[in-house]
């Protein structure tokens, strides 16, 4: 994880004077996702890339210690051993970038990990996820209490109140959404965050990271996010520091390409283990 | 009705979908087309395959692969009626003036270069990546002309820098590369341009990952190069980007239409208001307003001025290939012995006239709005029918002509804002005027040797036609709705700039009534030269004009015909010219049209039916009067 953002003064005025031409950025939307295919051995290689900026997520309800278990063992183990072996990759400590749960559930992805001998770290989503419509008081306690627990990255849901009425504060990561809405994770939105990263890194030096979440569920798709930020930010940003896709299927459409890469055959969802 | 045979002239490394653009609605509307592809190029070959296929019709497009010296031989052939080129300015300017005479329509669609228009309020991310879509891509014809508002110069040359370090050149066919090669010779125009551009004072930026071997060119940014220049006016090549500044709007709308091209041009800003400023007074003939190349078949695409008269697409793109039912087969009318240098150059000299019946104050010219006396200070005199003396008309000159272009252009911009409402109200008070004078004027046609029914339905018709035309023309533009695209598409008709018609001898008044009204009502200024044998009806209608018409809009000049034709057709800054006379004076037309690339609309020396509504108000008048521009609206917030 990144150092934290030193952050700077709030200057209201760079944002009145943004302006987004929308059938623009849905042209190149679009145009991004025709544009930049990768084939063969470096898609092998942009997937195993993608998978190692995944942050693993299980946010559901009926989320309990073995499920969050099977999750952080896959986290430590994402790809099957033989495939990554194949690829020549088996020693180079490939690993999801962190794990993503629940408050209530840290303490056992905690747990899980250290079973495993992973040195992962685990993100909790807080502040009254989704909606964030609580209050203030329970919102930072959450907050206290999973780190507590032993979560090292807070996913924070903001007060969306206070946005609509243009009172703002700073972060070291901006997410498209909490991926619980109806539309997640698109292209022309990202495109407008991403340029809006690479002005604020302009204007101040400052390093933001991005995270898209919600809706990412093939791996084509994983490959398009990768060239996006290559092609708008540049290599730099294509490192789990500054770079995370908040998922939890895309983990085996990946390894299902790699098995197909590896294998020339196309695997069934059983033949892989269950994250 | 269609035209008959169609010869297509294609430059080299043309898109294979903008021939089919051009063959297709040929084909559609029923003529048949050769199409003359230079050697060496691959694309034209499944052109030719595609060709074979039509088995049922054998024939009906054909494919001829040979040098551009060819051009003129397929124009020349009996039965080709009209020839398309493609391709630079200089080639076209040359077909021109070889074709003068040979009888087909010739439609030029030249210089590919277009222009991008980036305001301060403009989304500068989106626009750079329209620059990119404009310049850089294969899909781009030619090269970009952009201008910058200064209060964003910095930060979209910063944005584009970073944004060319990212693009790829390789193998056209390679998916993830963004541009390919266009062969050599595209390259060597490229690297003459820059060198010298650099020689100039300019700075060169060339990034983006290039293959080192030939015929590869480096997408390249050109900043600083200094407006007097003569890379400055000289068309861009591809894949180059000439960046300058503007300050204001006004400086922006001068500096873009200060070049002789008007092919296409994308204004980039989020106020509306401001946008539709910009796409409005820009002299081309597409706007995009926040977007840059987008086409579609059912929208039509064109030029003006040096970027050629010939358009595809949409309804202009059909009467391309079409003209009014009824005309007759054009056939060569060229006199091999005219002498394109002397041709009206000497002014006649005039006898005295015999004995006059009374004292008659000659005619001045009308320009400006006032009789004035000529330039050359001599008139001319006027017989009727008998022999005898009707009167003195001035005799015009090259001055004379050079102020009347003058003061046209200076009541063209008054007379342009203009709502066709106000226009049309004029025209009913001229109508009015002319019903007035009906007695005068019957009388000097009847000294003309115009029977009295005639002459009486002549001065009718004149005036009917006058209010028809008035009536005739609605608002600007309709909207068209294009697949794919969120948002409207408003095909404009606006004015060609100054008209200068040469009316014919037969039917003095009528003629030049039915071709002064169509061309006022679309918003033109008019510079006229009556008919030579008959000019004093047309100078009657003209003491009306004085008082109803603002001063400039219509200017009349009396003189020897094929000098004032010479004059008019040689002038750079007459935007067309109708021409109904002999058929020498048609071919001197069509060659000196190549100075400035003027549209023109000659008789070939065969007269018209002036009184059948078909061919004296019918709608090629409405058509040839106007041009079209493609106003693309794409809306999304």
């Amino acid at each position: 994880m990144s150092a934290h953002q030193q952050g700077t003064e709030l200057d209201l005025s760079w944002i009145s004077k943004i302006q987004v031409n929308k059938p623009a950025v849905l042209r190149r939307a679009e145009q991004i996702q025709a544009r930049r295919p990768v084939k063969k051995e470096w898609q092998a290689a942009w997937l195993l890339k993608a998978v190692t900026c995944i942050d693993l997520t299980t946010l559901s309800g009926d989320d309990t210690a073995s499920n969050i278990q099977r999750l952080c063992y896959k986290a430590k183990y994402p790809i099957r051993e033989d495939l990554l072996k194949a690829l020549n990759m088996h020693d180079k400590g490939i690993t999801t970038a962190a794990v993503c749960v629940y408050p209530a559930r840290v303490c056992d992805a905690v747990k899980a990990l250290k079973a495993a001998g992973c040195d992962i770290p685990v993100a909790s989503v807080a502040t009254g996820f989704p909606a964030g419509q609580t209050h203030l008081k329970t919102r930072l306690e959450e907050i206290r209490l999973a780190v507590e627990d032993g979560a090292t990255e807070i996913d924070v849901v903001i007060n969306r109140t206070l946005v609509l009425t243009g009172q703002w504060k700073g972060s070291d990561f901006i997410k498209t959404s909490t991926g619980k809405e109806t539309v997640n994770a698109t292209f022309p939105v990202a495109i407008v965050m991403l340029r809006a990263i690479r002005d604020f890194f302009w204007k101040t030096g400052n390093k933001v990271g991005f995270k898209p979440a919600g809706g990412i569920r093939s791996a084509k798709d994983s490959l398009v996010w990768l060239s996006l930020i290559k092609e708008e930010l540049g290599d730099e940003w294509m490192k789990p520091e500054l770079f995370r896709i908040g998922a939890s299927t895309l983990l085996a459409d990946i390894e299902r390409q790699i098995y197909h890469h590896v294998t020339g055959r196309y695997a069934a969802y059983h033949d892989l283990p269950m994250s | 009705m269609r035209t008959g045979v169609v010869g297509l002239i294609l430059p080299p490394t043309f898109p294979f979908l903008d021939m089919m653009w051009r063959i297709c609605p040929a084909l559609a509307v029923g003529c048949t087309v050769v199409v003359l592809v230079p050697p060496a190029t691959p694309t034209p070959l499944l052109l030719a395959q595609l060709a074979g296929e039509l088995a049922p019709f054998p024939g009906i497009l054909n494919v001829i692969s040979g040098p551009d010296s060819l051009g003129p031989v397929l124009a020349a052939q009996p039965g080709v009626q009209k020839v398309a080129f493609c391709g630079a300015t200089e080639e076209g300017r040359a077909l021109r003036r070889t074709l003068a005479g040979w009888g087909p329509e010739l439609g030029l669609a030249l210089a590919a270069e277009s222009l991008l228009l980036l305001t301060e309020v403009a989304d500068v991310d989106s626009a750079v990546e329209g620059i990119v879509d404009a310049a850089w891509s294969d899909r781009s014809p030619g090269g970009l002309r952009l201008l910058i508002q200064e209060a964003v110069w910095d930060e979209t040359m910063r944005r584009l820098q970073e944004r060319m370090g990212r693009l790829r050149c390789g193998r056209g066919l390679d998916g993830a590369v963004d541009m390919g090669a266009r062969g050599a010779a595209a390259r060597d125009l490229a690297q003459r341009y820059v060198r010298e551009a650099q020689s100039q004072g300019a700075q060169v930026f060339q990034a983006g990952s290039v293959p080192s071997d030939s015929p590869f060119f480096p997408p390249t940014l050109v900043s600083d190069l200094p407006p007097a220049s003569p890379c400055a006016q000289a068309e861009v090549p591809w894949p180059l980007v000439v960046a300058s500044p503007f300050r204001t709007v006004k400086e922006a709308l001068a500096v873009a239409n200060g070049t002789p091209r008007g092919g296409s041009a994308s204004v980039w800003s989020e106020r509306l208001g401001q946008a539709l400023e910009l796409a409005y007074g820009l002299q081309v003939g597409t706007v995009w307003i926040n977007a840059h190349g987008l086409r579609d078949p059912a929208v039509p695409t064109g030029g003006c001025k040096e970027s050629g008269s010939s358009w595809h697409g949409g309804q202009d793109g059909l009467y391309e290939y079409l003209r009014p039912s009824g005309t007759p087969a054009w056939i060569p009318y060229l006199s091999k012995t005219l002498n394109y240098d002397a041709f009206g150059l000497a002014l006649p000299s005039t006898l005295p006239a015999g004995p006059e019946t009374g004292p008659a104050p000659p005619y001045g010219l009308f320009v400006g709005g006032r009789f004035q006396a000529p330039g050359a200070r001599s008139s001319r005199p006027i017989r009727d029918s008998q022999g005898s003396l009707h009167g003195y008309v001035a005799e015009g000159g090259a001055k004379d002509i050079r102020g009347a272009v003058e003061a046209a252009h200076q009541a063209a911009p008054g007379w342009m804002s203009q709502s066709p409402a106000a226009r049309a109200a004029l025209l009913w008070a001229l109508a009015a005027a002319l019903q007035r004078r009906e007695p005068n004027l019957v009388s000097r046609l009847e000294r003309h040797g115009v029977e009295l029914k005639v002459a009486k339905v002549e001065v009718e018709l004149s005036v009917k036609r006058l209010r028809a035309w008035g009536a005739r023309v609605q608002a600007q533009g309709c909207a068209l709705q294009v697949a794919e695209l969120r948002g409207p598409v408003l095909q404009l008709r606006e004015p060609l700039g100054v008209l200068a018609i040469v009316c014919p001898d037969e039917w003095p008044l009528l003629a030049f009534v039915s071709l002064l009204a169509p061309a006022l009502v679309h918003g033109n200024t008019v510079v006229l030269v009556p008919s030579g044998a008959c000019p004093i009806p047309a100078l009657e209608v003209c003491q009306e004009m004085a008082t109803l018409l603002p001063a400039g809009l219509v200017n009349v000049v009396t003189g020897d015909q094929d000098h004032l034709t010479r004059c008019l057709a040689l002038h750079q800054d007459i935007q067309a010219l109708w021409y109904f006379g002999s058929a020498q004076g048609s071919q001197f037309v069509e060659w000196a049209s190549a100075g400035n690339l003027k549209l023109v609309w000659v008789n070939r020396g065969c007269p018209r039916a002036w009184d059948q509504e078909a061919e004296g108000a019918g709608p090629e008048l409405g058509r040839r009067a106007a041009r079209t521009k493609a106003l693309w609206l794409p809306m999304g917030d």
